[in-house]
Formats: C-alpha cells, sequence, structure tokens
C-alpha cells in the first residue's frame, strides 16, 4: 500500500471525526464516510449493494441476539423491586467496615453487575435506593456518588456484558468465554474500589456517619433473604453458560423469563411494565444496530483501504513492546472516551486496531477484557459519560463535579489494567477451565 | 399530517417491540432441546423437548434485524440516537440552527442511500427468489423487507425533521439525564 493511500485513509478517519464533532449521527456518519471510502478505493465495486449485503448479515447474527435479550432484561429488572431488595439485604452486613454503607454501592453493583450488562442500568437501578438513603444517613456526598458512578461501571466487566457481546462479535472471540474472562478482574476491581472507600474512611472518620443500630445475626440473616431472588437469577444465567448448557444468546432468554418471574412474585407485573420494557428494549436496540451497521460497513470499507495491514505492519517494524503499544491504546481509548460512547468507541477503532494486536503478540481475548476497562473508564470522564448522565439526572449534580468524585474510581480502573498486564492469568485462568466453549 | 407520521411511527416502533418478543420465542424455542437433554442426563427426567430447533438460530437474527430497524424512526423521535452534542450545545440561535439543518441534511442524505439500497436487495433478493441458506430455507426478501421498511420510515422521519427546523420550528429535543440509562449503548 502506498504512502498516498494510507493518507487518504487517514483523512477519511479525519473526515469521520468532522462529522462526529459537527453532530451527525454516528451510526450515519459511518454509513457516510464508508460510501466515500469505497468510491475512492475500489471503484469497480457497487458500494451501495455491498453496503446492504454487510448491513443485513452482519446485523441479524446469532450471536449478536445476546445484547437485545440483556437489555430487555435489563429493562425488566430495573422495573422490579430489586433494587430496595439488594439494599436491605446488603446494608445491615455494611456497619463494621470503613465506609460502612458507601460499600452497598459497591458490593450492591458487583452483584447487580452479575445479572446486568450494562454500566448506566447497573448505576441507575443500584443508585434509585442508595441515593437517597445514604443522603438521609448524612453520608457526603462526593464518596457516595463518587463510589456509584465508578461501581456502577462493573455492569460491563462483570458479565453479562454488552461490550462483551459487540467486542466478541466484532474480534470472532467466544462471548461465553469473555464473560468468564470478566469475572476475576471484575471481583479484583470491586476490591480495589472498596479497598479507596476503606481508605477514605480511616482517613476522615468525621466525615462517616455512625452506623445504622445493630441487628441480631438471625434479623440480619432474614434481611438477606431479599437477594435470594437475584442470586437465583445470577445462577441462571451465569450457571448456565459456564456449566456448558446454554449459549450467551440462550442464557439471555433464560434471563429475560427469569426477570419477568421475580417481577411477577413482587407484583410488579403489568401490561404496562411489560410493554414498557419491550419498548424500551427496543428502542435501545435500534440505537445500538445502527451504529453497528455503520460499523460493519465501515470494517468492510477500511479493509479495502488496507490501512489496518499497514498500521500492523508500522507498528511491527516500530520494534514496538507490547507494553508500549498496550500505553498508547489506553491514552487512545481515554482520550477517545471522553467524547464517545463505549460501543462506538470499540467498533470504531477494532478494524484498525485489532490487526496491530494480534500482530504485536496481545490474546485477542486478553484485549478483550482491557478494551472493556477502557471503556469503564469512558463511561465515567467527563464531558461525554453515561454514568455521568444517569447521575447527572438522579442527583442535579453537575457532569464535571461527578467527573471529579469518580476520580479515585478512574484510578483504581487504571491499576487495575497495569495488574492485568503484569498477571494475565487474571485474565485467562476462568475461560481455560471452561466445561465446553458454547458458541 | 403531523399526526398520521407520528402514528406511523408509533405503529412502526410497536412493531418492532412485537418483533422483539419473537426474538424471544425463536431462543427460547431453540435452547429448548438442550435443556431437555440437560434434565434427562443431570436428573433422569424425561426429556420433553425432544425435537430439533431447525434455523431456530437464523430466524432470531431476522427477528432482531426486523426488530431493530422497524424502530429506527421512533428511536430517532426521541432523539435517542447516538450523537456527540458538545459542541452543538455550545451554539446559539442561528448558528445552532444552521447545524442542526446541516446534520438533519445529511441525515436524509445517507439515511436516503441506506434506505435505497436496502429496498434495492430486498427486490433483488425477490427477483432472483434467493434463498436462506438454514435447514428451513425462506425467501431471503422477507426478512430484507423489515430493513427495508424501517430504513423508509427512518427517512421519512428524519426528512420530517429537516422540514420543522428548516420552517423554523423547535429544534429536536435530547434525551434527560433520566432517559440516559436507555440511550446506553
Amino acid at each position: 500500500m502506498g504512502s498516498i493511500d494510507a493518507q487518504i485513509a487517514l483523512l477519511a478517519i479525519a473526515a469521520l471525526f468532522f462529522l462526529f464533532g459537527t453532530g451527525v449521527w454516528i451510526g450515519l456518519s459511518m454509513i457516510g464516510v464508508s460510501v466515500a471510502v469505497m468510491w475512492i478505493f475500489a471503484p469497480a465495486k457497487p458500494a451501495g449493494d455491498a453496503m446492504a449485503t454487510t448491513i443485513f448479515s452482519d446485523t441479524s447474527s446469532w450471536t449478536l441476539t445476546a445484547l437485545p435479550l440483556f437489555i430487555w432484561m435489563g429493562e425488566v429488572l430495573f422495573r422490579t423491586a430489586i433494587s430496595e431488595d439488594m439494599f436491605r439485604g446488603l446494608a445491615p452486613w455494611m456497619r463494621r467496615l470503613p465506609g460502612r454503607l458507601v460499600h452497598t454501592n459497591i458490593i450492591g453493583c458487583s452483584i447487580f453487575a452479575a445479572v446486568s450488562g450494562s454500566s448506566a442500568a447497573t448505576c441507575a437501578t443500584i443508585g434509585k435506593m442508595t441515593v437517597p438513603e445514604l443522603k438521609r444517613r448524612g453520608y457526603p456526598d462526593d464518596i457516595a456518588i463518587g463510589s456509584l458512578s465508578g461501581a456502577g461501571t462493573l455492569g460491563l466487566l462483570i458479565p453479562p456484558s454488552l461490550i462483551m457481546i459487540v467486542y466478541g462479535v466484532q474480534a470472532d472471540v467466544s462471548v461465553a468465554k469473555l464473560f468468564a474472562a470478566g469475572v476475576i478482574p471484575g471481583i479484583m476491581l470491586a476490591g480495589l474500589m472498596m479497598a479507596y472507600v476503606a481508605g477514605w474512611a480511616l482517613l476522615n472518620p468525621s466525615k462517616v456517619p455512625p452506623p445504622d443500630p445493630p441487628m441480631p445475626l438471625a434479623q440480619k440473616l432474614s434481611e438477606s433473604r431479599t437477594l435470594i431472588p437475584v442470586v437465583l437469577l445470577i445462577l441462571l444465567v451465569l450457571g448456565s453458560i459456564y456449566a456448558g448448557i446454554a449459549t450467551a444468546t440462550e442464557s439471555a432468554a433464560f434471563g429475560v423469563v427469569g426477570s419477568f418471574v421475580i417481577a411477577a412474585l413482587q407484583r410488579r407485573l403489568n401490561w404496562q411494565t411489560f410493554w414498557d420494557s419491550v419498548m424500551g428494549a427496543t428502542r435501545l436496540t435500534a440505537m445500538i444496530l445502527l451504529i453497528l451497521a455503520g460499523a460493519s460497513y465501515l470494517k468492510l470499507a477500511m479493509g479495502f483501504t488496507g490501512l489496518p495491514r499497514h498500521l500492523a505492519e508500522t507498528i511491527a517494524a516500530m520494534n514496538l513492546s507490547p507494553a508500549a503499544l498496550i500505553v498508547v491504546l489506553a491514552i487512545l481509548y481515554i482520550i477517545l472516551g471522553c467524547f464517545l460512547d463505549g460501543i462506538s468507541m470499540v467498533v470504531l477503532t477494532i478494524a484498525i486496531v485489532l490487526p496491530m494486536v494480534e500482530q504485536a503478540g496481545i490474546d485477542k481475548l486478553w484485549f478483550g477484557i482491557f478494551i472493556t476497562v477502557v471503556v469503564e473508564m469512558a463511561q465515567i470522564t467527563p464531558p461525554v459519560g453515561f454514568n455521568l448522565f444517569v447521575l447527572q439526572g438522579m442527583t442535579g449534580k453537575s457532569i464535571f463535579w461527578i467527573g471529579r468524585v469518580s476520580l479515585p474510581f478512574f484510578i483504581a480502573m487504571n491499576i487495575c489494567v497495569v495488574l492485568l498486564y503484569l498477571f494475565p492469568g487474571l485474565v485467562t485462568f476462568l475461560p481455560d477451565l471452561m466445561v465446553s466453549a458454547a458458541r | 399530517m403531523r399526526f398520521y407520521l407520528r402514528k406511523l411511527y408509533d405503529v412502526t416502533g410497536a412493531l418492532g417491540g412485537v418483533f422483539m418478543i419473537v426474538l424471544l420465542a425463536f431462543v427460547l424455542y431453540s435452547v429448548g432441546p438442550g435443556v431437555g437433554l440437560w434434565l434427562e442426563q443431570s436428573f433422569g427426567l424425561p426429556n420433553l423437548f425432544n425435537y430439533v430447533a431447525r434455523s431456530a438460530d437464523e430466524f432470531s437474527g431476522y427477528a432482531m434485524l426486523a426488530s431493530a430497524f422497524l424502530a429506527m424512526a421512533s428511536t430517532f423521535g426521541r432523539g435517542e440516537h447516538i450523537r456527540v452534542t458538545l459542541f452543538l450545545q455550545r451554539l446559539k440561535g442561528g448558528a445552532r440552527r444552521a447545524a442542526e439543518l446541516w446534520c438533519l441534511g445529511l441525515g436524509v442524505l445517507l439515511a436516503g442511500y441506506l434506505a435505497w439500497f436496502s429496498v434495492r436487495l430486498c427486490y433483488v433478493s425477490w427477483e432472483l427468489n434467493d434463498l436462506s441458506t438454514g435447514l428451513i430455507a425462506i425467501p431471503l426478501w422477507i426478512p430484507q423487507l423489515g430493513m427495508a421498511i424501517g430504513a423508509i420510515v427512518l427517512v421519512i422521519a428524519i426528512v420530517e425533521q429537516l422540514f420543522i427546523v428548516a420552517t423554523g420550528g423547535p429544534l429536536m429535543e435530547e434525551p434527560s439525564g433520566e432517559e440516559a440509562m436507555h440511550i446506553e449503548r
């Protein structure tokens, strides 16, 4: 590939960011730039027909159907009493931890993350209960809201995960394996966040409100009964994947049915909530699929430019160590994450970045977890971050204030990436153990 | 006119919802034999789902495609399609309106391109009588029809919005923070 070609391809990427910047819808921007690229680099090919065929086949893939189902499951659970239940069940156990009820945010988000694939949905569902309860007890806003914003992102790392589904489909990595790979890093990141909260509490004892009155063990256990439904749902969804009974898609279908059972038992299920959950999931899927449609066409077009291969060769020629490449990519993603949402960021870059990463000898599975953690960072970096939007809606604080109080948790994610790099076994251990690699 | 257009988006959106339910049904149907076998092997229960879920995976994908495309316009109408509004929000008055016109104008062109070739894909499949490759072969124009209709309605929605903004009507609403969980990826 000549350097002129490379320059034109880079110009196309610049044009793409120009369109993004002026506010053109992301999926449509990608279609526009791809058409132009096809006209320039593959003038003999029918650009429009190639687009329609690619979009049709890529956005009707079986693996991808896990995405709408997990979204639907989250929509159903948001409409149940699961948020109240989890707070009631967890709060009595947090008295002795330094930082007390702040940990209900982190543990609550971690548990809910095991049934939710999205960061903002986790944040919104857990926050519905913890935000008012912590405020009422006098916990300072900065730690209460910062920890929720940070821990909400665990929705992406702890399986199921929408980002992992999108990455798995794009990078051709087993979604079930990605789900398994996210478990240990997710628990580790939750641990890092709890350690920060504990450290903060020990340094600022005056800011931690007094504990709730003590509760006898029997009563504590009885309060924790409220956690049973969510635990059963986790067993159903993740257990069926790890036991090799179900693919990610099928476990998502179990999850939707299971959530409806919980909603029905809590008497929260009626025609209105049912239809609201269907339409919420449908529109969210439509929004994501427009981006994926644009991205699949962009991937095709970029293939004709040869840019991904060219960049991979350049990187190889530079003899960049994997560590250096990861640092460069992490910085790139953190900057992109300030302005783009996670899914756009992943689908936009995968076609170009993946050949490079493979060239450098980095495992695709490991890279999927890496990308999930950097997307988590993107959720809490202002000015564009969906956890920030959710919390702005819930608390009325400004995006930048929430971003600032989330900073310690952003740093925890960076530490997490470093640890994952030093100990890749944290990622690969569980997938290697899996019964069978489901589709 | 606006009333009927709104109805159109609502109806296609609701159809998208119906296909979401169809998707769930297909996936549950496809997982049945696996669950039956597992219950039989693990607990010795009789296998109630002893069938072959032919082409259920393929049909699930088609249901998802139809669901998403049919709901494109309704999603657009609520301002839920992702765009970067960071710089757009800084603009005031005429500059803002001009910028919106640029976005909507380009939106009409690009969505129109998508719709044109989606219709063409569907038409060519019908003409050549293309079949799907699964165990149950269905004519490919059937799933492609959902994509084509959804793309056309999306264009109509963007054209309507372009017309509104061009004639001095209100700009598109931004989804509020409350709704942010519904616009996450």
